[in-house]
């Protein structure tokens, strides 16, 4: 029986993980689970350390274990640590020694993605056998690609064999964020219905709330969302983000969130985005000039 | 009594055999005639016996109200027909003629008539405004049963124990009475006496149709509203249903099922059913159609005797062997939901309907549910899912069903679901977007389905569950007789429980964090985990609730809107005349079903909780807004805020001295109760005043209290602690005045006095204490002069030793000065709104403008010179700028062909660019180089560093940042403007401070900050107004013509501040006197702030300004123009006053001191570089943004207004619209 399945024993560790409750991946106990579900369990509470920013304490945990599995965590964590070429190298090792173990896609995946290798990502994902864990990563990645088309049809794919999982909705709404127009609502629904429900609500959960309502241009509650994030986890940067766009967005000054968002994550795609704009900008505006000078 | 679905029983009372019954027509009231010779009048709402009238003689069969007068009419054994007026509780009359028991007694719809039934056989009419027999109709050979008036012909219908049923033609009565010649009252006995026939031989009644058809006695029978049928029951144990035609009458069908007598029947007022009672104890329901039975109600014991329909609403009575019931057959709540802006609800006739509450429109049907359960039980629920846009529906039918249909798309008129799903269950709710919990409460299961209907989890729920209820997302409400469950759906486990009885409606706040839980006569409002937060009980019973937008929940009762606030505040909104169900408060709005499931609004004034809930919250401005705006005055408000201990606002609406005196005290504001003490003046008040004032530390407010009260003790020993002791000592001569030893010796004992106590002493022959004193302040000469005036030596004293003589404390710091530390005093920040409310600011408020101005003189006052003045039309040629930009467009989109990496797509922001013509889209999606080629060409921007804020902030606000994958970076998608569209060819992005936001908050601080004279700030205001609207979009072609306006505007503030600053960095105002030339170009920069276009209010400032100026360099000329434009702009009078002064002085010497580039009668304009005048007809540029004007050689350089353009250089326009 799948694991991860809704009477599976694995279905609610799984689930806070992509809920984004990583604490309550940690925690949990792993102590009844059978014998081959120890070890998923086991890399599930490794990932979430890795996303709680531990990654340091899990590489040594892992150091000198033997798997495929633990192997691949191994190089999540040092992509955590910025040693991108070091896990990239891993990974691709992996790929060609156990490209059929879906830990290794998954966290391989993550891994090559991140190091911007998009393609060799898909290559790898795209030996999944029945894992929703890299279709999500599959619909991720072909939105950061832009590919919209694509992302619609592997969600379409997934919805006809896991109908109402989790991660099917999860990815569906993050291309209905995309699309756009009535989908927003539904990606809404989801994401609110996750947020809201105490037993599922996390800081991510909330944060793609307010971004659902962002788009479907309800400030106020978008505003509200993001204040109960914030109030669970003050330096969350996606949250600190968002409420800067909306504090854009609403005219309000921004000044204080930007310096809060740098002391958060300095390295935040909007702030990356946002110099390199800057510079373009000025580039872009040197050559143009009045013909007299006042 | 059996429980049967649908029927519901409202009211019973236990008494003695009920044989006659009537309804009120409009009160909630029922007369009930026993068979033990009394009448009762109940109030079935209540539940409470109102009064008996008792003076019939034995049984009392019959009793009917009057429609509209007080009164109502009974027929006992005792032969008599009895007329009572229940306001006067007193028998009226009584008609006698009947020879044996009167067994029915009817007043006529609309004469004054009477129709009995006796077993003398005979039916008679009576008149009952003048007490006369009117009629007797014979035929009958038994017992007449009941007589009843056709409800709109003149016909009357009887049953008798002869096994017939007649109808009688009264056309000839009525003939007879409403004839237009009066008739005196003798002359109408004689002829009701002249046994039926008049003169012309005809009879006043003769029988229509003898219906014969039952084997035995008929016992009742009634006339269908306002079809021909007649229905009657007989001891044949059969209900027939005759039909009647001009012609003929004939029996219908008959309806069996009762096996005793049947012994009363009607038709349902409103719908197609025929209701019974017979001595069979049951009550039962036939369709009037098919004749067959639709559902049967047996009762244990008794027997029923009569049955009786209220004429209006939906109220039936049957009263048996102990009593009477009142009940209804179904429920009258109609089905609804609420989601956002609509409310979709279920007529009486299954269809069901949206109400629009923005457009107050009904749809038309969207769909029918005809089909669903039986055709005589309206379905119980509706939820509704607006993802999927389906609706859930159950019905009490067969057990309970539930059937989940999905409403057309642009459903009109009434279609059949096209597929529905169905099942079993008792309650069935969505509880997510494609999950919904079916209730079966006969085998205590909820079932969690999926929209196929299949279940995907099931779980028992506490024991007793009744209805479940949506618990917030991924929980439910399990309702059960005592309490009430948070169910995690998830968890399967109840993860809160609240202890409340009988709930029977749960209703959530529009934010979700509350829900009131309904039930008979509580309301409890709880958390979304349920922790409960208020309760109230009410008497009488609670229909249905909603809540306010602000946290207030509005609920129904039988009679009335009331509130509550979440702390349990309520009170009543407005009286209701019939039932309504509310499902949604808007503003002054309630909207609710009334019970034929039509929608209706209601008007309320929801002042006073709106009040309450502000008071609750603190919001002292919205408590402001709505004491100015609204006549919230009286005792009840007064008491209310003093009870819930907020007596500094009470104090803001109290005139009456005595209570504004206690308020002021409890709130310890000693300013207003000083005050008030004072315009009463009573002993009284001054006692609290001053121990008030004490326990506050303000000694000053005591010490007035004392002198008032002439306390004289009190006031120096204030004095004392105080270390006042000038004041002391004027106390002690008042005291010595006074001839009050006791306190002349107080006050030299606090005063450290000894002569004067020792004086005092001697005065009053107390020459040993005088003696003793001086000794132990070592007083040796007084003791001497004492022992001389008793003629006594110290040998034959016998003194005590004496310690040290005590000397009052000196007061080391002067206290008196100044009050003590006093206690906080509690000004609230409501009183201090309502004090300050006089400094709101806006554009009209001159006079705090013109001291902004004029202190601004002060600092910078010198010599200044008047210029003239100019009026002329400002040429707005400049905006009139291209609307057709075509080929531009296609440039754009030749520009933004993306160079996209293979393998990826093309993101949105790249669409914008592609998608759209104007600038910002451009500076949205990233694209900055072709924004910066479009707003060249459009208006010839060549300056792009002001920009540079501007195009940051609308490249970032379009875009947000996703969380999804751990370890990836977040998805980033883009925030539209167009957020309906998804079409990728036709989306837009959001844009940051649109032209509404500019034009009502960044215009209004411009405004501000003339006003205030922060010229510097208000000159970067509108600058950046001119920079935002450059890069931005608006919606319509009607925005277009109002950017430009905006842009207009900005930009001659820009220029008008930009000539006052340049004035004031001439230097300090006394080198500016000093240097005639300084001086000559200031007063010409005053007079030139005076052209730009701006708004009046401000445009007198700089009026204003120039006249002082040109007023001190003696150029009378120039300030007599500017005076006079002043009193031609009208406004505050304070100016005028000003400038009126200024003319007068001006004209008796009209001269320039000092000549300036000024002439007033001539047309200009003032260019934006050089501060000098363009005068009309000479050649100028312009900026083609902002419209500034330049002198011709200033071309080509950028623009100082917007520092953006060059120019002279002419655009094809700035486009915002595409």
């Amino acid at each position: 029986m799948d694991p991860y399945s809704a009477e599976g024993e694995l279905i609610n560790i799984h689930n806070h993980f992509h809920q984004g409750q990583y604490q309550d991946v940690v925690d949990f106990d792993v102590s009844s689970l059978s014998a081959e579900n120890a070890l998923p369990a086991r890399v599930l509470q490794l990932r979430a350390r890795v996303a709680l920013g531990q990654a340091e304490d899990v590489l040594a945990d892992v150091q000198g274990e033997a798997g495929d599995e633990l192997a691949a965590v191994a190089a999540l964590a040092a992509q955590a640590l910025g040693e991108t070429d070091k896990a990239v190298a891993a990974i691709e090792k992996l790929a060609q020694s156990a490209a059929e173990n879906a830990t290794v896609q998954v966290l391989g995946g993550t891994v090559l993605q991140a190091a911007g290798k998009s393609e060799e990502a898909l290559a790898l994902l795209g030996q999944h056998q029945g894992s929703l864990d890299a279709v999500a990563l599959i619909v991720q990645i072909h939105l950061q690609q832009n590919r919209n088309d694509l992302a619609v049809k592997e969600v379409a794919a997934a919805r006809r064999w896991a109908q109402d999982s989790l991660l099917v909705n999860l990815a569906e709404s993050w291309v209905g964020l995309r699309l756009g127009g009535e989908k927003y609502q539904q990606a809404f629904y989801v994401f609110e219905e996750l947020a809201q429900a105490p037993a599922t609500s996390s800081v991510r959960t909330l944060v793609s709330q307010a971004v659902a309502e962002l788009h479907l241009g309800r400030t106020e509650e978008a505003q509200a969302a993001l204040d109960q994030a914030l109030k669970k986890e003050p330096e969350h940067a996606e949250a600190i983000a968002n409420l800067l766009v909306l504090s854009v967005i609403t005219g309000k000054s921004s000044e204080e969130l930007t310096s809060s968002l740098q002391k958060a994550d300095a390295e935040h795609p909007l702030l990356v985005d946002l110099a390199e704009k800057s510079d373009f900008f000025d580039k872009a505006a040197t050559k143009y000039k009045a013909k007299v000078a006042a | 009594m059996q429980a049967s679905s649908g029927m519901l029983t409202k009211f019973e009372s236990k008494s003695s055999r009920a044989k006659g019954i009537a309804f009120h027509p409009k009160r909630p009231w029922i007369l009930v005639s026993l068979h033990s010779s009394t009448i009762q009048l109940w109030d079935y709402r209540m539940g409470t016996l109102i009064d008996r009238f008792e003076e019939h003689d034995g049984p009392v069969r019959g009793v009917d109200f009057h429609k509209t007068q007080p009164l109502f009419v009974s027929g006992g054994d005792d032969y008599k027909i009895k007329v009572w007026s229940y306001q006067t509780r007193r028998c009226l009359f009584t008609l006698n003629g009947h020879l044996d028991y009167v067994r029915t007694v009817f007043f006529h719809h609309e004469l004054p008539w009477i129709v009995s039934a006796s077993d003398d056989q005979t039916i008679r009419i009576w008149n009952w405004q003048n007490r006369s027999l009117l009629c007797t109709m014979t035929g009958h050979n038994h017992y007449a049963m009941c007589a009843q008036f056709h409800p709109k012909d003149d016909l009357v219908v009887s049953a008798s124990l002869d096994q017939s049923v007649r109808v009688w033609d009264i056309s000839g009565l009525r003939k007879k009475h409403s004839a237009p010649t009066s008739m005196s009252f003798e002359e109408q006995v004689s002829r009701a006496n002249a046994n039926q026939t008049d003169m012309f031989g005809n009879t006043d009644a003769v029988v229509k149709f003898v219906l014969e058809g039952h084997d035995r006695g008929v016992n009742w029978v009634a006339f269908h509203p306002t079809m021909p049928l007649i229905v009657s029951a007989g001891d044949d144990r059969l209900i027939k249903l005759w039909r009647m035609s001009e012609t003929k009458a004939w029996e219908v069908d008959t309806c069996r099922g009762h096996f005793q007598n049947a012994s009363g029947c009607l038709f349902h007022p409103h719908q197609d059913l025929i209701l019974s009672a017979g001595e069979d104890k049951t009550i039962r329901v036939w369709d009037l159609n098919k004749r067959t039975a639709v559902h049967t109600v047996k009762r244990e014991n008794d027997r029923f005797w009569v049955i009786a329909a209220h004429p209006e609403i939906n109220l039936f009575a049957a009263g048996h062997d102990n009593g009477v019931m009142v009940f209804k057959l179904e429920r009258e709540r109609p089905a609804s939901a609420v989601y956002q802006n609509t409310l979709f609800y279920i007529t009486k006739d299954k269809c069901v309907k949206s109400y629009d509450f923005q457009k107050n429109a009904e749809s038309p049907t969207l769909l029918s549910l005809k089909k669903l359960g039986s055709p005589w039980m309206p379905p119980r629920t509706v939820s509704y899912n607006p993802a999927e846009r389906s609706v859930l529906v159950t019905s009490p039918a067969d057990g309970g069903t539930y059937e989940l249909v999905n409403l057309p798309r642009d459903g009109s008129g009434a279609i059949e679901p096209a597929e529905s799903k169905r099942g079993q269950g008792n309650s069935a709710i969505f509880v997510a977007r494609n999950r919904f919990a079916v209730l079966n409460t006969s085998t205590q299961t909820v079932d969690i389905k999926d929209l196929t209907n299949n279940t995907t989890r099931s779980f028992k729920p506490p024991v007793g569950t009744s209805d479940i209820y949506f618990g917030g997302t991924g929980n439910l409400l399990i309702i059960a007789p005592t309490a009430v469950h948070l169910y995690d759906i998830q968890q399967k486990k109840t993860t809160a429980e609240l202890a409340v009885t009988g709930i029977k409606y749960v209703v959530w706040s529009n934010d979700g964090l509350y829900a009131a839980l309904l039930s008979k006569h509580n309301v409890t409002i709880v958390t979304k985990t349920l922790e409960q937060v208020s309760t109230l009980h009410e008497t009488i019973r609670i229909k249905s609730a909603t809540w306010d937008d602000a946290g207030v929940l509005l609920y129904s009762t039988l009679n009335h809107v009331k509130y509550s606030l979440l702390n349990g505040d309520n009170g009543i909104v407005r009286t209701l005349d019939q039932t309504v169900y509310l499902v949604r408060v808007k503003g002054r709005n309630v909207y609710c079903l009334d019970r034929a499931a039509k929608p209706r609004i209601l008007q309320i004034d929801p002042t006073e909780y709106r009040f309450k809930l502000a008071l609750v919250k603190r919001n002292y401005e919205e408590m402001l807004h709505i004491i100015q705006n609204s006549s919230l005055v009286g005792q009840s408000i007064i008491s209310y805020l003093q009870k819930k201990g907020y007596p500094e606002i009470a104090l803001q609406f109290v005139q009456d001295p005595a209570t504004r005196f206690e308020l002021a005290v409890e709130c310890g504001n000693l300013e207003v109760a000083v005050e008030v003490a004072k315009q009463l003046d009573r002993p009284k008040l001054w006692t609290r005043l001053s121990s008030e004032a004490l326990a506050h530390g303000n000694h000053s407010v005591v010490e007035m209290c004392h002198q008032k009260l002439k306390n004289f003790d009190k006031l120096s020993f204030l004095y004392l602690t105080t270390g006042d002791n000038a004041k002391l000592s004027r106390m002690a001569k008042i005291a010595e005045h006074r001839g009050d030893f006791t306190s002349r010796f107080q006050n030299a004992l606090y005063l450290g006095e000894v002569e004067d106590r020792i004086q005092m002493f001697k005065e009053i022959d107390l020459y040993p204490l005088a003696y003793m004193t001086a000794k132990a302040h070592g007083l040796e000469e007084e003791c001497q002069s004492i022992l001389e005036a008793t003629g006594l030596t110290e040998d034959q004293l016998n003194l005590p030793t004496f310690g040290e003589p005590l000397t009052p404390p000196k007061p080391v710091v002067p206290t008196y000065q100044a009050n003590w530390p006093t206690k906080a005093t509690s000004q609230s920040v409501f009183e201090k709104a309502l004090l300050g409310q006089v400094e709101g600011l806006s554009l009209e408020d001159q006079p705090a403008a013109a001291n902004g101005l004029g202190e601004a003189e002060e600092e910078g006052a010198a010599a200044r010179d008047t210029l003239g003045e100019a009026e002329e039309d400002e040429d707005v040629a400049g905006w009139d700028m291209g609307e057709d930009i075509v080929a531009e467009v296609e440039e754009g989109f030749v520009n933004v062909e993306s160079a996209d990496a293979a393998g990826a797509g093309s993101s949105e922001a790249d669409l914008w660019a592609r998608n759209s013509p104007l600038a910002v889209d451009h500076v949205a999606g990233g694209s900055f180089e072709t924004a910066m080629q479009l707003l060249n060409r459009q208006v010839g921007a060549v300056n792009f560093a002001p920009l540079k804020p501007r195009f940051l902030e609308v490249y970032q606000a379009s875009k947000t940042y996703l969380p999804a994958s751990a370890g990836l970076p977040p998805l980033v998608n883009f925030v539209r403007r167009t957020v309906e569209e998804s079409d990728p060819r036709k989306v837009l992005p959001i844009i940051p401070r649109d032209l509404e936001y500019l034009a009502s908050n960044e215009l209004q601080r411009g405004y501000d900050s003339m006003k205030t004279n922060k010229l510097e700030d208000g000159l970067n205001i509108f600058k950046g107004i001119l920079h935002s609207v450059l890069i931005n979009a608006v919606g319509s072609e009607g925005e277009v013509a109002e950017a430009r306006k905006l842009i207009a505007s900005a930009s001659e503030y820009a220029v008008a501040m930009s000539i006052e600053l340049a004035r004031r960095s001439l230097g300090s105002p006394d080198a500016v006197s000093k240097n005639p030339q300084l001086n000559k170009r200031s007063l010409e920069l005053s007079a030139y702030f005076t052209i730009p276009k701006i708004e009046v209010p401000h445009r007198q400032l700089a009026l204003l300004n120039a006249m002082s100026l040109a007023g001190r360099s003696k150029n009378y000329n120039s300030a007599l123009s500017f005076a006079n434009r002043m009193l031609a702009n009208g406004g505050a009078s304070k100016l005028l006053e000003t400038a009126r002064k200024t003319k007068a002085q001006c004209e008796r010497n009209p001269h320039d001191a000092v000549e300036i580039e000024f002439d007033q009668f001539a047309e200009f304009e003032i260019c934006a570089a050089s501060h000098t005048p363009i005068y009309s007809g000479t050649s100028y540029e312009e900026c083609a943004f902002d419209g500034s004007k330049y002198h011709t050689k200033y071309k080509g350089t950028v623009c100082v207004v917007c520092e953006v353009c060059e120019v002279g250089k002419h655009g094809s326009g700035l486009k915002l619209f595409a």
